[in-house]
């Protein structure tokens, strides 16, 4: 087989095939290997790669697999993951200066379960430092260029996570989200990303962003994919004081594109400035779902204005709370922006925060009553497709500041409440940059969202859609 | 500077920062009191939450 092809392969062939023993598990991780030192000088998505590691360990999946004992869908797969998870005697630096050459003794609990699945971790993702930023333009390790356009940001935090997917360097990568990680690079970089209801996916052993909001998520190229790479690494972990209890995991199993009946709510008056082709795309992704049988409502929730700003201050005062320490000893050793931006954290009173907590509570109690008449809330997960570069950080166009109908009050409530969260490729603008679109469930609502987003993509092909670099 | 913006910048104990940084934390810390006004005013008729600590779902 030519290597193009197992490049092209999504997670659910890939997986066929090796457990097939029609590709073996040493190729795969050799092609993958190949595409990243083909393509990474251009998109600086990785900080560690697993050069020697990553093919001792898939030929010991083929000695496995050939002996029968196969572990499931991951056995054998190449993954990335974000470089805030720990790795035992493997670089972990959070994308900070801190941490330049700290390897960790021990696996975080994801990565405990990606290697009790047989996973093959290839390399260790670029990202705003300790998850601090929207664009992976504030690492250490210098900014994460956009498939789709070089010139282009990633999203941030987990930019390296989904350029990586999107160049199609291993089928799966695990990001984090703390106000909007997962979505918005997943829309920037055309690729489908989740993130679960909060605590479902232990965080032990990932830097904390902010406690309060923090969740691990996914990218792939498909919410098939999505679920085979959720199934092994959700679950109760009693070291994660967020964990929840929770079913075995099966959301592959009951993953199904039947949306008949839901009620898919959307909140128009958020979307004011949303970028006109941005806006075109999701009004035909909303007759796409009428068409497969949603009822279409519109929704008011004004308490979700503050969202933005509530969450802001929540994570500017608990991320302060964890980098004190650092931050009195080396704060010029933090980006720049980061720094300044934990100097603010640093001032937030007690009261202030608990004043955070009461708009949090009140805007928490809204979103339920909304949940009781609708079942999924729909919307563009951004405002506009990937700024350039060339814009820094102002480029993604939120309003943390006041009180508004901007539409980053959509993109930062599903963590700030701890919603399941989906953003799927919708679209591709006239500039040949990807569109997305989000579905956010109720609490525990996982699979209804996960379904809603594989009857998408069951209707239609934008997941389908690939970068110009990687189709050249 | 207005005084709140001097007392915020003084809980940094010490660390310095370039012109440049600090012009940057004082506006941001303007914001700040913008929106710490706009959540106090939200968010006043809201109870206060309470969290406890036991391990949920056991009789301690």
């Amino acid at each position: 087989m030519a290597p193009i092809d197992i490049l092209e392969l999504n997670l659910t062939d890939l997986s066929k095939l090796i457990v097939a023993r029609e590709l073996s598990s040493t190729e795969a991780v050799k092609t993958a290997l190949a595409r990243l030192d083909h393509l990474d000088d251009k998109l600086n998505a990785f900080i560690t790669v697993l050069r020697e590691q990553a093919p001792a360990e898939a030929k010991q999946a083929d000695e496995e697999i050939g002996r029968g004992n196969y572990r499931g869908p991951l056995h054998g797969i190449p993954v990335t993951i974000k470089d805030m998870f720990e790795t035992a005697g493997v670089l972990t630096t959070g994308g900070s200066k801190i941490l330049a050459d700290w390897v960790p003794e021990t696996d975080s609990a994801l990565v405990e379960h990606l290697r009790a699945a047989g996973a093959i971790i290839i390399g260790k993702t670029n990202l705003d430092e300790f998850g601090h930023g929207g664009t992976s333009t504030l690492s250490h390790f210098g900014p994460v260029h956009n498939p789709w356009n070089l010139d282009r940001i990633a999203g941030g935090s987990s930019g390296g996570s989904a350029a990586a997917v999107a160049a199609g360097i291993g089928p799966l990568s695990y990001g984090t989200e703390t106000g909007s990680s997962v979505r918005r690079p997943a829309s920037y970089c055309g690729i489908t990303g989740f993130k679960p209801t909060f605590g479902i996916i232990s965080r032990h052993g990932s830097f904390r962003g902010a406690w309060s909001q923090d969740h691990v998520g996914l990218f792939a190229r498909s919410v098939k994919d999505i679920t085979l790479g959720l199934d092994p690494v959700a679950g109760f972990d009693p070291r994660d004081p967020a964990s929840v209890r929770q079913d075995e995991p099966a959301y592959t199993t009951r993953l199904e594109a039947n949306v008949r009946g839901l009620k898919v709510a959307v909140l128009r008056r958020f979307l004011d400035g949303v970028n006109s082709e941005v806006r075109q795309s999701f009004d035909r992704a909303l007759k796409v779902f009428a068409g497969a049988g949603c009822e279409i409502v519109d929704l008011d929730v004004p308490e979700l204005s503050y969202a933005a700003m509530t969450s802001m201050l929540t994570s500017s005062a608990e991320s302060a709370g964890i980098n004190r320490r650092w931050f009195h000893e080396r704060h010029q050793d933090y980006v720049p922006h980061v720094s300044r931006g934990i100097a603010v954290g640093m001032t937030i009173t007690a009261s202030e925060y608990l004043t955070a907590q009461r708009a949090r509570h009140k805007i928490r109690e809204a979103v339920r009553a909304a949940y009781e008449k609708v079942d999924i809330i729909a919307s563009p997960t951004t405002a506009r497709v990937a700024p350039l570069l060339s814009d820094g950080v102002k480029g993604n166009g939120d309003d943390t500041r006041h009180a508004s109908y901007n539409q980053s009050n959509l993109l930062r409530f599903p963590s700030m409440l701890g919603l399941p969260g989906c953003s799927l490729p919708c679209g591709i603008n006239s500039e040949s940059l990807p569109i997305g679109m989000q579905l956010i469930g109720a609490w525990f609502a996982d699979q209804t969202v996960l379904n809603a987003a594989l009857t998408y993509q069951t209707l239609t092909d934008w997941h389908t859609r690939r970068p110009a670099l990687v189709k050249a | 500077m207005t005084d709140k913006v001097a007392r915020r910048l003084a809980l940094l104990e010490g660390a310095e920062f370039s012109p440049a940084d600090l012009e940057a934390i004082v506006t941001e810390l303007e914001d700040l009191e913008h929106v710490v006004a706009e959540l106090e005013e939200f968010a006043q008729d809201t109870p206060w939450i309470s969290l406890q600590v036991q391990p949920a779902g056991e009789k301690v």
